[in-house]
């Protein structure tokens, strides 16, 4: 799959390469008719925006607004995580309340795709903590895929304990670290 | 302690004709509980040109003095017992005024810095019998001075045991010092500590190959997740053995050094697969719905102790035939054992939690056996064996940040040897 994907890659830099080569070459051949050219082109940029100001200014205020609802629910669908009980990776009854709301804002923002960050608490072996994170991501990946979320919009990665939430050797502290976090992209 | 008589029973000695490097005592290294011998090691005589480099006559017997201690077989003793220093006259040993503080074995030597380089005449004595039983003169350039030492104190315990010592071994860990985690390596007492990596992310379980040439190791610096590299330390340079989407992790080697084991979960599960250092899949090891994680083989690559969570969900050590693929589990005794790093000399360490802190336990591969290597209230994890299957190097917490351990297999002899800025973690061996 990725290596198609390169090659298609490949073939769209070469193509490129050619209509840059062909279009510079074709520029040095007819070097002199050129300049005009240019100048109308900008022209028609400048006349543009001129007449409807008013109307953009009050569209893109509108549009500030919009935005600024969004980074909040964004901020808040990223703040708000998933915890598992120590050596576990069964969604919890709260943390499917939690999901419900992401899977929501998922269908409602379908150009948002998500990583899903599985996390352990400092106890036990890095390996095994490794596998456990991923396990933690997998199940909130699959609770979402199941609430109609497309599975190509998410992504997983596990840290295993390499990046508590909150640092301490409690309790307190274990809870708040065994968790899934929820980065959109876009 | 002061009875040589005592020491009798547990040692042997032999007395062959001659005066130097003939005459022996024997410690056997298999005996479970070999008593320690007291070495006295005073200052080295400086016998540079105008004095140069006076800091070397404790430093260089602080040395070998540390060599002797980590090895377990010895106690050095206190220098303020002492009767005589080390500049008493050369070949004049009163050996009445170390027996009577109970020594048993003395090393002097005398060391002259002559520009770049550094001569050492190093001679070791037999206390009780009042004889010289080993006599090594050694030319070296200053800056390796730790090696030359190092290389002296393998001549000691070589000519005592039978067997070489580790003093010329080498780590590789990972720390934290730069708030990032980094491969670091070092001599195997900690020093020489130098970093390795500069991935600037989180860089995890580094690896020696069989040959000590190469490091495997799990890096996040592409931010995808954890992949497997592989560097040449002599070249430098660095090659993605396996960049698989999800985990590409706890990767070890196969005794040829020509294959990896290591947990991918590509496919959705975490099962431990065995590749080529090109990353091709040579075959599928395991293949269970349960985690399956970390792989050691044994030292004729015909078995690997791996961790699986397969029975009850809680992780477990199992022993797998690679030829017929059957697994049997040989850890019962506690709710959670991970880690498990099998010996050259066939026993399986692994770390366990019991009262919420895990220990270092070893077992044998068929699950009997078992012994406990450490204990205490703070966690003492990622057991690796020295290559000779006696000395057992971890991490712990037990003085607040992780710093690294040495120990002799029963637990008895643990040296804390690493005290670098951060947590110093996962410890790897090499020869």
């Amino acid at each position: 799959m990725s290596r198609r994907f390169s090659n298609v890659c490949m073939t769209l830099a070469f193509m490129g390469l050619f209509l840059f080569l062909g279009s510079s070459c074709a520029k040095k051949q007819v070097q002199v008719s050129e300049p005009p050219k240019a100048a109308p082109v900008q022209e028609v940029k400048k006349e543009a925006p001129a007449p409807v100001e008013d109307a953009a200014a009050k569209e893109a205020k509108l549009r500030a607004e919009k935005e600024k609802q969004l980074e909040k629910m964004r901020k808040a669908f990223e703040d708000e995580s998933i915890y598992f009980d120590f050596d576990k990776y069964e969604i919890k009854a709260d943390a499917k309340t939690t999901l419900q709301k992401k899977a929501d804002f998922l269908a409602a923002n379908t150009r948002y795709s998500l990583r899903i960050e599985g996390h352990c608490d400092e106890r036990g072996t890095n390996e095994y903590n490794l596998a456990l994170g991923e396990r933690r991501a997998n199940s909130a990946k699959e609770f979402l895929v199941a609430l109609g979320i497309a599975p190509a919009r998410i992504t997983t990665i596990s840290y295993g304990e390499e990046r508590p939430a909150v640092e301490g050797s409690n309790e307190d502290a274990w809870s708040k670290n065994r968790r899934d976090e929820f980065k959109l992209i876009y | 302690m002061r009875g040589s008589l005592f020491s009798l029973i547990f040692l042997v000695l032999i007395l062959l004709g001659g005066v130097n490097g003939h005459a022996r005592i024997f410690i056997d290294i298999n005996s479970p509980s070999a008593k320690k011998f007291a070495v006295a090691i005073p200052d080295f005589r400086n016998e540079s040109p105008q004095s140069g480099s006076p800091e070397f006559a404790a430093g260089l017997a602080q040395i070998i003095s540390n060599d002797l201690d980590l090895s377990g077989y010895f106690s050095p003793m206190d220098k303020g017992a002492f009767l005589e220093g080390g500049n008493t006259g050369e070949d004049s040993v009163n050996f009445k005024n170390w027996s009577v503080i109970g020594t048993e074995l003395l090393v002097k030597a005398s060391y002259a810095c002559v520009g770049q380089s550094l001569e050492l005449d190093l001679k070791l004595y037999d206390v009780y019998w009042g004889r010289q039983i080993l006599g090594k003169r050694v030319l070296g350039e200053t800056r390796n001075h730790r090696e030359l030492m190092h290389r002296l104190s393998n001549d000691i315990i070589r000519l005592l045991t039978g067997s070489d010592g580790i003093a010329m071994t080498r780590l590789a860990f990972v720390g934290d010092a730069t708030k990032n985690k980094e491969i670091y390596i070092s001599d195997y007492d900690g020093q020489k500590a130098k970093q390795l990596t500069s991935d600037k992310s989180i860089v995890l379980s580094p690896r020696w190959s069989p040959d000590g040439k190469r490091i495997i190791y799990n890096s996040y610096k592409d931010n995808k997740g954890p992949r497997l590299y592989m560097r040449d330390l002599r070249a430098g340079a660095v090659k993605t053995i396996s960049g698989r989407p999800g985990l590409n992790i706890g990767a070890t080697w196969s005794p040829e050094g020509n294959r990896v084991a290591l947990t991918l979960t590509e496919k959705g599960n975490s099962d431990i697969f065995l590749i080529d250092l090109n990353g091709n899949i040579v075959k599928q090891l395991t293949d269970h719905w349960a985690i399956d994680v970390s792989p050691s083989f044994s030292p004729d690559g015909s078995k690997m102790a791996f961790v699986s969570n397969r029975a009850g969900g809680t992780p477990q050590i199992y022993v797998m035939t690679i030829s017929d693929g059957s697994v049997e589990r040989i850890t019962f005794e506690s709710k959670y054992c991970t880690s498990p790093s099998w010996s050259s000399r066939n026993r399986i360490a692994f770390a366990s939690q019991s009262n919420g802190a895990l220990d270092i336990y070893t077992i044998a591969p068929d699950g009997s056996q078992m012994r406990r290597v450490t204990s205490g209230t703070r966690d003492n994890e990622d057991p690796c064996w020295s290559p000779d299957g006696r000395y057992i190097v971890f991490s712990s917490n037990r003085t607040g940040r992780y710093r690294l351990f040495l120990t002799n297999e029963t637990g008895d002899n643990q040296r804390m040897i690493t005290n670098l800025p951060g947590n110093q973690t996962a410890p790897s061996w090499t020869r």
